[in-house]
Formats: C-alpha cells, sequence, structure tokens
C-alpha cells in the first residue's frame, strides 16, 4: 500500500514538473535592432 | 477560364471572389457540401458564377480550386480524370503528402496539382522562393505562421499542435512533438512578437523538393500556453467564424559570395483572405502555362521567379514585407530561442 502511495505522490509530482516545464518561461527578447519595411517596387524585381 | 471551386468557406469565398475579378474568367461553378452557403458567394459574385452540386462539376473545367476541409487528394484525382489542372489551399500534413504523390500521374497528363496554396503553406512558398534569389546556396529555410482563417484551419492548426512535427534536418526527415521548440517569432505589424512552436505542418515537405540542397527545413505557428495545455484535447469551444489578422515569417539562410547571410520576409493579412488570393492567382497561372513544371508540388518549386507572383498579390493588396537591421545574428534577425 505504501508502494503504491509513494508511486502514485511521484507521479502526481512529476506531472506538476512537466506542466510548469511546459509552461513556463517567455519565448526570448524582441529584436534589438532593425524592423520590418514594406516590400515594394527596386525589391520586387 | 473555366473553373470549379469546391468549398464555399471562409477562404473559399474569398478565392472566388479573387476568380471572379480576373477578366479570362468565363465560367465559376461553386460547389459546397452545404449549398446554402454556395448560394450566398455566388449570389454576391453575380455571373459567371453558379452553383454545381456535389459530384457534379457541369463543363470539363479547365482548372479545380480546392478551399474544403479535407477530401483533397480524391477530388484532386477527379479533377486530373477530366484534365483540369489543380489548385488546393490544403494546410494538412497528411493532405499535402498525398496530393504530392500525384506527381507523376499529373506529369503524365500534363497538368500541375499546385499543393498547399495558401497563407500558410503557400505565400510561405513565395516568399521562400523569393528570399533565396538573394543567395548563392540556401542552407536553411525557416517558417513561422500566426492566426487561422475559417473553423476548419483552426481545427487543424488546433490537431497540429497536439501531433508529431517534421523537420528536414541534414538530409534527413526528424519528427518531433508538436507544442515544443518555443521560438520567439518578430512578425510584421501588428502582430509583433509572437512565441511560437513546431507543430504537424506541412511546409517542410513542400520547401525540401524547392530547395534540395537545404540542410535544415523547418515550420512553427504561434501558440498561446492555453493552446499548448489543450492541443492533444478536444476543442473546448466551437472556433470563431474566421481569425483575426495573421501573420507569416520566412527566414532564409544562405552563402552569399564568400559569407554566410539571413534574408527574413513577411506578411501581415486576414489568413483566409490571402490564402484565397493566393489560390486564385496559383489557378489562373495553372491555366496560363506560367508555372515552372507539370506535376505536383508547392509553389516555391512550382514558381521560378516569385516576383510577378508577388506583385499581383501586392496589385490585390497582399503586400510582403522584409526584416531590415540583421546581419545573420539570430536575434537581430527576429527569431530567439526559449
Amino acid at each position: 500500500m505504501r508502494a503504491l502511495r509513494r508511486a502514485l505522490v511521484a507521479l502526481g509530482a512529476a506531472a506538476l514538473l512537466a506542466g510548469a516545464i511546459r509552461l513556463r518561461g517567455s519565448g526570448g527578447v524582441p529584436p534589438q535592432t532593425g524592423g520590418w519595411r514594406e516590400l515594394t517596387g527596386p525589391d520586387l524585381r | 477560364m473555366r473553373a470549379v471551386l469546391v468549398g464555399a468557406g471562409a477562404v473559399g469565398a474569398r478565392a472566388a471572389r479573387q476568380l471572379r475579378s480576373t477578366e479570362s474568367l468565363t465560367n465559376l461553378v461553386v460547389v459546397d457540401i452545404d449549398a446554402r452557403r454556395a448560394e450566398l458567394v455566388c449570389d454576391s459574385l453575380g455571373e459567371p458564377a453558379r452553383v454545381g452540386a456535389v459530384g457534379e462539376w457541369g463543363t470539363n473545367p479547365d482548372v479545380v480550386v480546392l478551399t474544403c476541409p479535407g477530401d483533397h487528394r480524391r477530388l484532386a484525382e477527379e479533377a486530373l480524370e477530366r484534365g483540369a489542372h489543380v489548385v488546393s489551399a490544403a494546410d494538412d500534413m497528411d493532405e499535402v503528402r498525398a496530393l504530392l504523390d500525384l506527381d507523376a500521374e499529373a506529369r503524365e497528363r500534363g497538368r500541375v496539382v499546385v499543393t498547399g496554396a495558401g497563407f500558410s503553406p503557400g505565400l510561405t512558398c513565395l516568399l521562400a522562393r523569393h528570399a533565396a534569389s538573394a543567395f548563392d546556396v540556401v542552407d536553411e529555410v525557416h517558417v513561422a505562421k500566426a492566426g487561422t482563417g475559417g473553423p476548419a484551419c483552426a481545427r487543424t492548426h488546433h490537431d497540429a499542435l497536439g501531433s508529431w512535427a517534421v523537420d528536414w534536418r541534414d538530409g534527413g526527415w526528424l519528427r518531433r512533438p508538436g507544442g515544443s521548440g518555443r521560438e520567439l517569432a518578430w512578425f510584421p505589424d501588428p502582430v509583433g512578437g509572437q512565441d511560437c512552436y513546431r507543430a504537424a505542418l506541412p511546409d517542410a515537405y513542400l520547401l525540401v523538393p524547392a530547395f534540395p540542397g537545404a540542410r535544415r527545413v523547418t515550420a512553427r505557428m504561434a501558440a498561446t500556453r492555453r493552446d499548448r495545455l489543450t492541443a492533444r484535447l478536444p476543442m473546448l469551444r466551437p472556433p470563431h467564424p474566421e481569425g483575426v489578422i495573421g501573420a507569416v515569417r520566412v527566414e532564409v539562410r544562405g552563402q552569399r559570395g564568400s559569407g554566410r547571410d539571413a534574408r527574413v520576409l513577411g506578411a501581415v493579412e486576414r489568413p483566409a483572405i490571402a490564402a484565397g488570393m493566393v489560390a486564385a492567382v496559383a489557378a489562373l497561372w495553372a491555366v496560363d502555362d506560367r508555372l515552372a513544371r507539370r506535376g505536383a508540388g508547392g509553389l516555391g518549386e512550382l514558381v521560378e521567379d516569385a516576383v510577378p507572383f508577388l506583385q499581383e498579390l501586392a496589385r490585390r493588396g497582399v503586400r510582403a514585407a522584409v526584416f531590415e537591421g540583421a546581419n545573420g545574428d539570430v536575434r537581430s534577425a527576429g527569431t530567439s530561442t526559449g
């Protein structure tokens, strides 16, 4: 019974940890230089 | 041009409108499983659009445009048997592979099966082709997209995030779990920075034949934390009739002269509008014999010079953009890994 309880607790902890890793944090930082410019005449030749 | 459009949803209605504005169009048959929807589209367009019954396309068409949620392979085979070119806006990985398998049959019949002619894939393939024109050798192509078109597109994207992604790396396919590989991709304004993840996207299947020397080809889609958490569950609520503004971003890396460089192109538009436009112009090009070869392939492969195609899209309202200020550095080029 104790082994089963421990296994369930371990599984629960692993699920929580996996969920936290999957969801936490941001993707990174925005570009520090540059920007978007529409492609116009000379770019489309 | 006699055209049949199968699927009068968000993308199909836009494709029909774009086809209607084509001077050479003489006949447009709109087919949908929901006849009332097809009627609404035809009523809004007027002549020469008319409603067709499912399975009955009328006189032999020059081109069949597929914008329905599924069954593209069977419909494409039927269209080829009737001697028509096929333009498919499919964005499902299995559907795209099945269409590409029609290459031999299409070549034999002297017809084209334009596969993945939508926003992404589709416009992304054209942007990759255009970006690649600046390089002597293309090493890498990385695609990212944000947003969805109609409800069918939203369902496909939901499933894609919970399925296996396929990346091309060093001459082989790598299967990776959807929802992994977070990268912050910087799309043109107003979409801006979005976390993007691997997903079951067909872009690599279309881009690898277009750039056979490329060592890495990947595709990612923007998603929220909730999207990732619920990706493997059924959709919790019905998708919107049409998504909000979306964006695509294509980064091509390669060798130019003696150095390596990166070029990043993108576009913003409602995905259904852009997809309909790309599909309609692809249909026009197929009928006018302006594509590079017969057979099945993506626009990156079938369009040798993307400039006239992009010019036509710009004339119709979808404008591409270039990210400037990057010198090949990953962060300055508008992505960063998390």
